[in-house]
C-alpha cells in the first residue's frame, strides 16, 4: 500500500479566500480566452469539422476479401464467442470453391448492441474481420437498419485503405490482378 | 383631483414611466442566462451552447453568437407539459414557482435607477426620484421582500410530498435566515455613514465622498458573500446539491413551473447586484464625476458616451474580421454560412457605428440646453436632466452587470461547501467580522465626522 | 496392425481392489482392468486418443504412455493395453518427465501433418487432439514455414494449394450420412474398430502403411448401416463428420438436455443438443447397461421431425366424455407420468372406461446395439400399470363408443388394422403432431412432444429412466399430456414431480422412488422383467 502524503496547508491556504481569488484568477484567464481567442478553443464543431481518425480507431466492421471477392470469414465464429456483448450472429454453409470448407451465408453486426471493444477482430484467425473503416457515426431511421448484414461489411472501396496491402488484394485494389493469378492457379 | 393636479403633467408621465423599471430583473434574465452558460463554457474551455439559429433570408443562419439558443430553451419550457406529481398539495404545488418570480417585479421599487431629475418645466422647478418609491425606510423593504422569496422555496419542498425537495427547502429557509442576518450587519456601517436607509441618499453620500467599498472595504466582501449565499448560488447551493438532493426543492417541478423558479433565481442574482451596486460601487453615479458637472457639460458627457459605445461595437467588428478570416482558413464544411451570418453582424455594426459617431459629433458640436424650445416652450433643463438619467442608468447597468458576472464567475470557479461548513461561515465567521466593523465604522465615525 | 484385438475389462462396482504404487504412492485401484482405467477410477486422467472404452483396445496412438517399473528397469508403455497386477509400480507426468516428453513427442507428431482447422472444424471444442494438446502438448512450433503441413494420405485426393502446401482428402464422401476428411484424419482405426466390432460390417478399412495410412472404404462400396453416425462420435477428431450437422452449430454454443430416446424399448441414452430453441444434434449418452456408447441413425436423425406438423396450442375447457364405454390408449411414447394420468382418467370415468396401451408396429429382434426393435417404447411401464395391449382393442373395437388415444398414432402405423376402429364415432386423440390419427379424430389436442417434458419410462430391460425437458417447445402454451390428461379427469397435476407421485401409489415397484432417487443411467426395477 502506498501512502501519499499530503502537504499540509499553511496558513494562508487555510484562509481560503486567498485560494478562492487564485481560482478565480485562474477561471477568469479561461473565460478571457474563450471570449477573445474563441477560435483556439479545442472544441472540433463536430458535424461540419470531422475529427482526425486513425485507422486503429475502433469504427465499424468491414470483411476482408479474397482476390476473387468472397469474404474471407471462415464462419468459425471465434469472433462471435469473444463478443462480450453478443452482437455477431454467424451462419455457415458449405463452399462452392472445393479448396475452401466453410463459407459464411449470414454474418450480422448489431451495432446498437456492440460495445467497439475490438475483441472480434484479436480473435480473428483469418484476419477477416477489421474495424478500421472510420466510420464513426451510426444515423439510421430503424433498429434494424442498425444490422450490417453481410453485403454491408463487404461492401467497401480498396481505394480508401491505400496503405493496407491486404486491402489491396481485393477486387478492385491495385494487387488484385496478381493476387488473383495466383488465387486462381491450377491446382494440383 | 388635487393631488393630480398638484403636479405637472410631465410628472406624472415619468412617474408612471418608471414602472418599467419593475421588469429589468426580468429583462436581465436573457442577459445572464447566456453569459452564465457560455461564460461557464469558456471557463472550461468548452464552447457553450451555439447551435441554435434562426434561419433568415441571403444572411442563412444567424445564431446571434449562440443567444438563440435561450429563445429556444424558453420555448421548450413554455410549452412543456405541466405536470404534479400523485399526492401533492395542488394549491400550493402550482402557487409556489409564482411567490418568487412574483417578488421578482416588487424588488425593483426602492432602487433608484438615476439620481432624481431636476428640471424647469414652464417655469416650475420638477423634482422626480430615481426609485420608483421614494421611502425612506427604502433598503429594509428590499429586504422585507426579497426575504420572501424563502416563501416559494418552503412551500414548493412542503407541497412537493418528496423528500428530497422537503430536505432542500428546509436548508433554503434555513440559509436564508442565517444569510440575510449577515447581510444587514455588514450593510449597516455603510447605512451609518450616509445616515440613511434612503437608497437615493447613501448614492449621494458616495457620489460626494467615497464609494462603499473605499470606505467599506470588509463589509464589501462580507456582503458579497452573504448575497451570494443568499441566492443559493454556487459555492452555497446546498438548498440543491445534486449528489445529495437531486435538484432541491423544485426536484419535482418541470416545465414554466421549474421555469419560474429558475428566472426567479436569476432575477434575485440582478435585484441583489444592483443592490452591490448602490450600496458600495456608487450606484448610478459616474465615477469621478459629480452629476452637477456632467450637467453643465451634457453636450461633451453625451459625446463620450456615444464614443465608448462606438468603440466598443469597433472591437465587437474587430473581433468578427479576426474570426471571419481564421475560419477562412479552415476546412469547415459549413464556413462559407458562417461567414454569411457574420457579414450581417458586420453590416449591423458598422451602422451602429456610424450612427453612434454622428449621435456623438452631434451632441458635441449642437447640444445647447437654451435652444431647445419646442412650441415657444423651453425644453432644455428637461432633456439635460433626461440625458443624465440615461448615462445615470447605463453606469449602474454597468456595474450591475459586472456583479452579475461575479456570481457566474464564482459559480463555475468554487466548488460547493459542505452544508455545515455554510452553516459555520455564516454564523461564526461573517456575523463576528460585520459585527466587528459596524462597532469600529461607529467609533471612527463618532470620532471623525462627530455627528 | 493385427485385425483382433481384445475388448478392454472396464471396473465395476464388484471389481477386486488392488494396491499398486502409482508415483511411489500406494493407491487401491480395480483389480481386473487395464491401467488406464484403473487410473481414471482414482481420478487421474491420461490423455488418450485410440483408446475407447466400449472398443476393442487396439494401442496405436502411444499417447497414453506411462512408465512401469519392470525386470529391466523402467520402461514406457501404454495404459490402455496394459493390465493392473497387484504392486505394479507406475509413473506418470506427476513424478516422471520422461513420461511428459514422451507423450509431448507423441502428440507433436500426431499434429504435424493435422492441419490448422480449428476454427472451421466442427468437433473443435469437442475434439481429443484438442483437449490433449491443452493437457500434455504445448509445443512450440517447430515447422518451417516454408514446408507447411504435408499430406500423405490417399494420393487421389491430394492437392496443392495457394500457399504450396500439399493438402488433400477435405471432403470424402463416404456415404449418404459421412463425411471424411482425411486431412485431419490421425489413423487411430476407431471407426474401423466400430464398424468391425460393434456394427458388425466391415465397412471402412485403414489402407496404406505408416503415415501414408488413411480411412476408406471398399472401392465402389459406401459407409451405409443403421449405425454409421457412430463413427462421428467415436472419430476423436474432426475427420468423420456428419452431414445433418455440419456447419449448423460451433459446439460449444449447444447445451445439452440428458434424456431418453422413446422410439424403442430400449430407451437409449441420449443428450439433446439444443440452442436458440431448436435441438441441433442428438448424440448418444453413455450408459452402460442400455445403449454404452451407441445410437442407431434412425434414433439420432428422429428429432429433425419434432419441430414440423406440431398441432397449435388450445384452450381446454371441460369434457363429458357421453355414456357408451371408452377405450383410453396410451402410445408408446407415453411416459410413466402420462400412463397414471390416464389411470385417474379411467378411476374418474369408472369402469366404462378401459386401458390400452401399444402400437401397432412390428416388433423385430434386438440388434445387440441400441435397439430392442420394439417400437412401444414404455411397454414395460404399461405392463406395470396394467394396460391391456392394443390388439385387444382392435378385437373389440365394437364394444367401445368413445376412442382416447394419447400419443397413440394408431391410424399412421397400421391403416389396415386400424380399420376397425373407424367405427368407434368419437375419437379424441392427444398428440403432439398432426398426424394421421389427429386428422381422423373429431378433436385433436395437441400437447408437448417427449423431447420436451420431464418424466421416466420403463426400458425392456426393466430399467426406470429419466426424461428431462428440453426448452425448444414451439409453443409455450402446449401442456404436457399428464397434464391435459389429468384435466380431462377433473383433476390438477402442476409439475411431472406430482404426476410421478401418482406413478408411485399405482405402481409398488416405483414405491419409494423419486427423480431424486434414479440414476442419470436409471434404476433397475426389483423382481426381473416385467
Amino acid at each position: 500500500m502506498r501512502v501519499i502524503k499530503q502537504r499540509p496547508m499553511n496558513w494562508i491556504e487555510r484562509l481560503y479566500i486567498f485560494e478562492a481569488i487564485r481560482g478565480l484568477w485562474t477561471t477568469l484567464k479561461h473565460a478571457a480566452r474563450g471570449l477573445f481567442r474563441y477560435e483556439t478553443l479545442p472544441t472540433i464543431s463536430y458535424p461540419e469539422g470531422q475529427p482526425e481518425i486513425r485507422n486503429t480507431y475502433r469504427a465499424k466492421h468491414r470483411l476482408m476479401l479474397r482476390p476473387d471477392g468472397t469474404p474471407r470469414c471462415v464462419a468459425c465464429g471465434m469472433c462471435a464467442a469473444a463478443c462480450p456483448a453478443h452482437c455477431i450472429f454467424i451462419e455457415a454453409t458449405q463452399s462452392d470453391d472445393p479448396r475452401i470448407e466453410k463459407r459464411v451465408m449470414r454474418f450480422d453486426i448489431d451495432h446498437l448492441t456492440c460495445v467497439f471493444c475490438g475483441l472480434c477482430v484479436e480473435a480473428c484467425p483469418v484476419d477477416a474481420l477489421r474495424m478500421d473503416t472510420k466510420v464513426i457515426s451510426f444515423e439510421h431511421r430503424t433498429r434494424e437498419e442498425f444490422v450490417s448484414h453481410l453485403f454491408d461489411l463487404t461492401n467497401w472501396d480498396p481505394k480508401d485503405y491505400p496503405n493496407d496491402p491486404q486491402s489491396q488484394v481485393a477486387p478492385g485494389g491495385t494487387k488484385n490482378a496478381e493476387a488473383l493469378k495466383v488465387w486462381g492457379m491450377e491446382v494440383k | 383631483m388635487d393631488i393630480i393636479e398638484s403636479r405637472t403633467w410631465i410628472e406624472w408621465v415619468i412617474t408612471i414611466a418608471k414602472f418599467a423599471f419593475c421588469f429589468v430583473p426580468v429583462l436581465y434574465i436573457l442577459l445572464l442566462i447566456p453569459m452564465e452558460r457560455r461564460g461557464a463554457g469558456f471557463m472550461q474551455d468548452r464552447q457553450g451552447p451555439n447551435r441554435s439559429y434562426i434561419k433568415i433570408p441571403y444572411f442563412g443562419k444567424i445564431r446571434l453568437l449562440g443567444y438563440v439558443q435561450n429563445f429556444c430553451d424558453g420555448t421548450k419550457l413554455f410549452f412543456k407539459e405541466m405536470f404534479a406529481p400523485a399526492g401533492v398539495n395542488k394549491f400550493l404545488y402550482y402557487v409556489a414557482p409564482a411567490i418568487p418570480f412574483a417578488i421578482v417585479f416588487l424588488s425593483p421599487c426602492v432602487i433608484p435607477w438615476f439620481g432624481p431629475m431636476v428640471f424647469d418645466w414652464g417655469g416650475k422647478a420638477v423634482r422626480i426620484s430615481g426609485s420608483i418609491i421614494d421611502s425612506e425606510v427604502g433598503v429594509l423593504l428590499l429586504f422585507g421582500l426579497s426575504s420572501l422569496s424563502a416563501y416559494g422555496a418552503v412551500l414548493a419542498g412542503w407541497a412537493s410530498k418528496s423528500k428530497y425537495s422537503f430536505l432542500g427547502a428546509l436548508r433554503t429557509s434555513s440559509m436564508t435566515v442565517s444569510y440575510e442576518v449577515c447581510l444587514g450587519l455588514s450593510m449597516m456601517g455603510i447605512l451609518l455613514l450616509a445616515g440613511s436607509f434612503n437608497l437615493t441618499d447613501i448614492v449621494s453620500w458616495q457620489e460626494h465622498h467615497v464609494w462603499g467599498i473605499v470606505a467599506q472595504p470588509v463589509a464589501f466582501f462580507c456582503f458579497l458573500i452573504a448575497c451570494i449565499a443568499e441566492t443559493g448560488r454556487a459555492p452555497f447551493d446546498v438548498a440543491e446539491g445534486e449528489p445529495e438532493l437531486v435538484a432541491g426543492y423544485h426536484t419535482e417541478y418541470g416545465a414554466m413551473q421549474f421555469g419560474l423558479f429558475y428566472m426567479g433565481e436569476y432575477s434575485h442574482i440582478c435585484i441583489n447586484s444592483f443592490l452591490v451596486a448602490t450600496l458600495f460601487l456608487g450606484g448610478y453615479s459616474v465615477p469621478f464625476i459629480t452629476t452637477e458637472t456632467m450637467q453643465a457639460h451634457m453636450g461633451g458627457s453625451l459625446a463620450i458616451l456615444c464614443g465608448v459605445l462606438a468603440f466598443l461595437v469597433l472591437a465587437f467588428l474587430h473581433m468578427i474580421y479576426r474570426y471571419s478570416r481564421k475560419l477562412k482558413a479552415t476546412n469547415l464544411t459549413h464556413r462559407f454560412e458562417v461567414l454569411r451570418e457574420y457579414s450581417l453582424y458586420k453590416i449591423c455594426a458598422w451602422v451602429a457605428v456610424a450612427v453612434l459617431i454622428a449621435l456623438g459629433v452631434c451632441s458635441w458640436f449642437f447640444y445647447n440646453p437654451e435652444n431647445f424650445v419646442v412650441n415657444g416652450f423651453a425644453v432644455g433643463s428637461f432633456a439635460t436632466a433626461v440625458g443624465t438619467a440615461l448615462i445615470h442608468l447605463l453606469v449602474l447597468v454597468v456595474k450591475s452587470v459586472m456583479f452579475c458576472w461575479v456570481w457566474i464567475w464564482v459559480r463555475w470557479t468554487l466548488p460547493r461547501f459542505r452544508y455545515d461548513h455554510v452553516m459555520h461561515l455564516g454564523w461564526k465567521i461573517i456575523l463576528n467580522i460585520a459585527l466587528i466593523n459596524l462597532v469600529v465604522t461607529a467609533v471612527v465615525a463618532k470620532l471623525v465626522g462627530g455627528n | 496392425m493385427s485385425n483382433y484385438y481384445n475388448m478392454p475389462k472396464l471396473p465395476t462396482e464388484a471389481s477386486p481392489k488392488v494396491e499398486i504404487f502409482v508415483d511411489d504412492k500406494a493407491v487401491m485401484v480395480p483389480g481386473d482392468t487395464n491401467l488406464l482405467e484403473a487410473l481414471k477410477a482414482v481420478g487421474i486422467e491420461t490423455p488418450h486418443v485410440c483408446y475407447h472404452p466400449y472398443l476393442p483396445v487396439s494401442g496405436n496412438c502411444r499417447q497414453c504412455l506411462v512408465e512401469q517399473e519392470g525386470p529391466r528397469g523402467r520402461m514406457l508403455v501404454i495404459s490402455c493395453y496394459t493390465p493392473v497386477t497387484p504392486g505394479m509400480k507406475i509413473y506418470t507426468p506427476a513424478s516422471s518427465a520422461r513420461v511428459k516428453n514422451a507423450r509431448k513427442a507423441t502428440q507433436e507428431f500426431m499434429l504435424v501433418n493435422h492441419p490448422l482447422d480449428c476454427p472451421i472444424c466442427d468437433k473443435a471444442g469437442e475434439c481429443t487432439l484438442q483437449e490433449n494438446y491443452m493437457e500434455c502438448g504445448q509445443n512450440e512450433s517447430r515447422l518451417r514455414p516454408e514446408y507447411g503441413k504435408n499430406y500423405h494420405g490417399n494420393p487421389a485426393h491430394q492437392f496443392v494449394d495457394a500457399k504450396g502446401q500439399v493438402r488433400g482428402g477435405k471432403h470424402v464422401d463416404l456415404g449418404p450420412r459421412v463425411l471424411l476428411d482425411e486431412e485431419r484424419c490421425v489413423q487411430c482405426d476407431r471407426c474401423v474398430r466400430f464398424m468391425r466390432s460393434i456394427a458388425g460390417s466391415e465397412q471402412l478399412q485403414l489402407a496404406g502403411r505408416a503415415d501414408h495410412t488413411y480411412i476408406t472404404t471398399f472401392p465402389g462400396e459406401k459407409l451405409d448401416h443403421e449405425y454409421d453416425l457412430c463413427v462421428t462420435d467415436v472419430c476423436p477428431v474432426g475427420a468423420m463428420t456428419a452431414k445433418y450437422f455440419r456447419f449448423q452449430k460451433r459446439v460449444w454454443l449447444l447445451s445439452h438436455t440428458p434424456t431418453v430416446s422413446m422410439d424403442d424399448s430400449l430407451g437409449a441414452n441420449i443428450w439433446l443438443d439444443h440452442a436458440d430453441g431448436r435441438i441441433y444434434r442428438v448424440m448418444p449418452r453413455c450408459n452402460p447397461e442400455v445403449n454404452r456408447s451407441w445410437l442407431s441413425n434412425t434414433s439420432r436423425l428422429a428429432f429433425q421431425e419434432f419441430d414440423k406438423n406440431r398441432l397449435p396450442s388450445m384452450e381446454l375447457h371441460k369434457v363429458t366424455f357421453g355414456n357408451g364405454k371408452i377405450a383410453i390408449v396410451a402410445g408408446g411414447t407415453c411416459t410413466m407420468e402420462d400412463l397414471a394420468a390416464m389411470k385417474m382418467l379411467k378411476e374418474s370415468l369408472g369402469d366404462r372406461a378401459e386401458l390400452f396401451g401399444g402400437s401397432l408396429l412390428k416388433v423385430t429382434a434386438p440388434d445387440g446395439i441400441a435397439k430392442s426393435g420394439d417400437p412401444c417404447a414404455n411397454r414395460a411401464g404399461m405392463k406395470l400399470m396394467g394396460f391391456a395391449d392394443v390388439s385387444e382393442l382392435l378385437k373389440r373395437a365394437s364394444e367401445f363408443e368413445t376412442l382416447f388415444t394419447v400419443n397413440a398414432n394408431l391410424f399412421g402405423e397400421d391403416a389396415n388394422a386400424a380399420k376397425v376402429l373407424e367405427k368407434i364415432n368419437t375419437r379424441v386423440a392427444l398428440t403432439p403432431f398432426d398426424d394421421e390419427t389427429a386428422k381422423k379424430a373429431s378433436i385433436a389436442i395437441g400437447v408437448r412432444h417427449w423431447s420436451e417434458v420431464q418424466g421416466t419410462m420403463v426400458n425392456s430391460l426393466n430399467i426406470v429412466q429419466k426424461l428431462s425437458a428440453c426448452p425448444v417447445c414451439p409453443d409455450e402454451g402446449l401442456k404436457a399430456p399428464y397434464a391435459v390428461v389429468a384435466f380431462l379427469a377433473g383433476e390438477k397435476l402442476e409439475s411431472a414431480a406430482d404426476a410421478f407421485k401418482k406413478v408411485t401409489e399405482y405402481v409398488p415397484a416405483f414405491a419409494g422412488l423419486s427423480y431424486d432417487t434414479i440414476k442419470s443411467t436409471g434404476k433397475l426395477l426389483e423382481g426381473g422383467n416385467a
